[in-house]
């Protein structure tokens, strides 16, 4: 059990992380200097420089900040804070960053901001903060000091093309597994592999066959019930997460996206479907399609809600029973900031759920889950203060007094689960796939009926 | 250079050449700004939305719309009070239309001197505020760089100089003669300092605001 | 001899009050709502000290926007043609025209007020 007094002492210990470490040390001051101005000067243009020039430094963007607000105010964690003492300092020095600084720069970059871009809408001028910490981390990338456990999905995206080592074969077998346990409850259930010309590309991240199968069942119910035509790639693509785009790997970034985009069209698909997920979403949806040089998504994608929006609404899917327990609902940044589907996640949970309770503040304004940005990829030893830095969210869900949080976003839901954990609250975290699963009416849809 | 020729050169010539390098500053700077952004980050264009830009514009100058605002009434308050004087003092200043009304035979409507100078007051208000701000906020402190003191004077050097000149008070020849030319530094220096974002945050703004409402369907107020 | 006297007495009396009267600042009742005290202005000293001899300097007479040469205008109000508004036919408004008049040549001669608050005093 975690005392709150032993709360703040936690943070004290300076967390030690390998990768960094090693980082730095094969760093010598040259080569520092070398690497930051490269991408300074190379890879960054008016907006950087608009940015930089512009900020009248009002800090009105602090109080956008959970990461502020968690610590009490203090002003390092303000994100102009952050900026100062990440990207201006390197700006300032003219590259001649000293080795302390940069592991002070890493750890702020990748552990004490969410890239959510919430501030972006505290800001007057609309200066796009999370830009700039995102270019802090491209930094550390070509300087070779990203935290060890983000480090690692990245390399195995570059290996598999999937964020969690998962092989071919156990892809496969995953998938054909949960099919025959599916075909228990429904007898001509299939996961539909390569089908050619399909309507819809189903996609999920790697954590899904390797700890969640379960999931990949239910999205198979749901699919098979609502008599989609659809199909899932049996070859790297399948995987529609990127944690090269929170590290700045644009370049791995880039060949994941262009994989994914390439299964579809491969598959000759009307849309790619993608599961519950968030940064996935941005990813596919607003990152990855700009690295090929397409301006909007070349393929329709669409997020889960949308799916489930569509699927209810038309009544492919009939709810028999709705969920009886008061719930309140978490909007993931990068669907609800990212993509507006705050109001369609409402009407879903009005279909789904006898009772639902606002979190606030909500929709555009929600607060990150403080797992968001890949700060929960860089894994145990950030661990504790990740908790620690995302009090305010804990906060924000224990004044709902709800039992079950939706949170239809993977990392949301598994940095939910920890804080949730961490501060005490009894609740569950369910995805909208859940609640689906469990209230509709498993009869197969037929059309013109 | 005796002291007539001087005033005369700083109320005359000078005040044209401010105008003209601000006037000329301005569109540089601007145009520059398109070059760059067309030279290294062409694809802004390509997101940038006429509707969405100005949605987002609107939304920002509409008091108290967006939630950033409500949640600090009181700063915004002054900063909208603050940056709204700003032009509406001078512009409309019965003094500075007689001026220009003797050098161009073009005037245009005034607001009486009394109001004109509580308005000043209010405004050196404001910037007295700001500079508590600056020292007394932490997350304000933190991130303050002598700088931002400099651009607070300097905006606010020609309302102090204005309102002593107005009520002659102490050696008025010496104070209108600062108030004279702290304007003009001021203008001048708009193209060259942050001052700019006057003119760079609606196209920021702009830009944020497409993104936002044309690319992902969110509002950004 | 005392009526003489009274008379003489009333003379001088009305002569001097005339006399004293010369105006030491600017008669602003043609403006309407003058936001600043008139301007300081004594005629006959300004004069004197700026060696004028020619009246039609300032009191001049302009007829289809030109000057008529060798006239003046002593006896009319400056405003009976610089109106409070600039109009058609008059294309200098009075608060310009005093303002012009007083500052050119003070710029010129580099002598006497040029910044308002040395006219208007408060």
């Amino acid at each position: 059990m975690q005392e709150t007094s032993t709360k703040d002492s936690e943070t004290d210990t300076k967390v030690i992380d390998e990768g960094v470490e090693k980082g730095l040390k094969g760093l010598t001051p040259e080569k520092i200097e070398l690497v930051i101005n490269q991408v300074l000067k190379n890879e960054t243009g008016a907006r950087l420089k608009l940015y930089i020039d512009t900020c009248m430094r009002c800090s009105l963007c602090a109080d956008a900040c959970s990461f502020f607000l968690s610590n009490d105010r203090a002003p390092e964690f303000s994100p102009a804070g952050k900026v100062k003492q990440t990207l201006h300092e390197m700006i300032r020095l003219k590259g001649k960053v000293s080795k302390d600084t940069l592991r002070n720069i890493v750890r702020i970059a990748h552990t004490e901001c969410n890239v959510c871009k919430r501030c972006s809408m505290y800001c007057p001028f609309g200066i796009d903060i999370a830009y700039m910490i995102l270019l802090v981390r491209r930094i550390c990338h070509k300087l070779e000091i990203t935290p060890l456990y983000i480090q690692d999905t990245v390399n195995s995206h570059a290996a598999t093309m999937n964020q969690m080592w998962v092989k071919e074969d156990e892809w496969i077998d995953t998938l054909q597994w949960q099919e025959e346990d599916a075909r228990e409850e429904f007898e001509n259930l299939r996961i539909p592999l390569d089908k050619d010309g399909a309507d819809i590309m189903y996609s999920v991240i790697a954590p899904e066959p390797k700890f969640q199968a379960g999931l990949i069942y239910q999205s198979a119910v749901i699919h098979h019930a609502a008599d989609i035509n659809w199909t899932m790639p049996s070859f790297p693509g399948w995987d529609n997460s990127n944690m090269a785009m929170f590290t700045g790997d644009y370049e791995i970034s880039g060949r994941i996206a262009k994989a994914h985009y390439e299964a579809a069209t491969k598959l000759h698909v009307k849309k790619i479907v993608m599961g519950e997920c968030g940064h996935a979403f941005r990813s596919v949806f607003d990152v990855g399609n700009r690295w090929m040089g397409w301006a909007m998504p070349p393929v329709d994608v669409i997020h889960a809600i949308e799916f489930y929006h569509y699927l209810l609404t038309s009544g492919r899917i009939k709810i028999k029973d709705k969920f009886k327990e008061t719930v309140t609902l978490h909007d993931p940044c990068n669907i609800s900031r990212g993509r507006g589907l705050h109001d369609k996640a409402r009407e879903l949970v009005d279909m789904l759920c006898e009772s639902f309770i606002e979190m606030t503040p909500n929709k555009e304004h929600n607060y990150c889950c403080g797992a968001g940005g890949g700060a929960i990829n860089c894994g145990p030893p950030w661990k504790i203060n990740r908790m620690v830095n995302n009090r305010e969210k804990a906060d924000q869900i224990k004044r709902t007094g709800a039992k079950v949080l939706i949170a239809p976003c993977h990392n949301c839901h598994s940095g939910l689960e920890d804080i949730l954990h961490y501060y005490d609250q009894d609740m569950e975290v369910k995805f909208f796939g859940d609640l689906i699963f469990n209230a509709m009416d498993k009869t197969i849809y037929k059309g013109g009926e | 250079m005796n002291m007539h020729t001087f005033i005369d050169f700083i109320m005359g010539e000078m005040v044209i050449v401010s105008f003209v390098i601000f006037i000329a500053g301005t569109c540089g700077r601007l145009l520059w700004t398109f070059i760059h952004i067309n030279k290294t980050e062409n694809f802004i264009f390509s997101y940038l939305s006429f509707k969405y830009s100005l949605r987002s514009i609107l939304a920002w100058l509409t008091p108290f719309l967006p939630v950033s605002s409500r949640k600090k009434p009181f700063f915004y308050s002054i900063s909208y009070t603050f940056h709204i004087l700003l032009f509406i003092v001078p512009i409309f200043l019965l003094s500075h239309i007689t001026l220009f009304e003797e050098y161009l035979n073009w005037s245009w409507i005034s607001i009486n001197d009394t109001s004109a100078d509580i308005l000043t007051i209010i405004v050196i208000l404001c910037t007295l505020f700001f500079v508590t701000r600056r020292v007394v906020v932490k997350e304000v402190k933190y991130i303050t760089r002598t700088s931002d003191f400099v651009f607070i004077i300097i905006a606010s050097l020609p309302f102090i100089t204005g309102f002593l000149a107005y009520h002659q008070l102490f050696a008025y020849k010496i104070i209108m003669i600062a108030h004279v030319i702290s304007g003009e530094i001021m203008l001048i220096l708009i193209p060259f300092t942050r001052f700019f974002h006057m003119f760079i945050a609606p196209i920021i703004r702009a830009y944020t605001g497409s993104e936002f409402g044309n690319v992902r369907g969110a509002k950004d107020w | 001899m005392k009526r003489y006297l009274l008379i003489i007495i009333i003379i001088f009396g009305i002569s001097s009050i005339v006399l004293s009267n010369q105006q030491s600042v600017i008669d602003r009742s043609v403006f309407k709502n003058p936001q600043r005290s008139s301007a300081l202005f004594n005629h006959d000293d300004h004069n004197e000290k700026a060696e004028l001899e020619d009246c039609a300097i300032c009191h001049h007479v302009y007829e289809d926007k030109k000057l008529v040469e060798g006239e003046s205008s002593e006896d009319d109000s400056c405003s009976s043609c610089h109106t409070l508004k600039r109009t058609e036919k008059n294309i200098i408004s009075i608060r310009t025209a005093f303002h012009k008049r007083c500052k050119r040549c003070h710029f010129k001669v580099s002598k006497g007020p040029v910044l308002c608050g040395e006219c208007h005093i408060k």
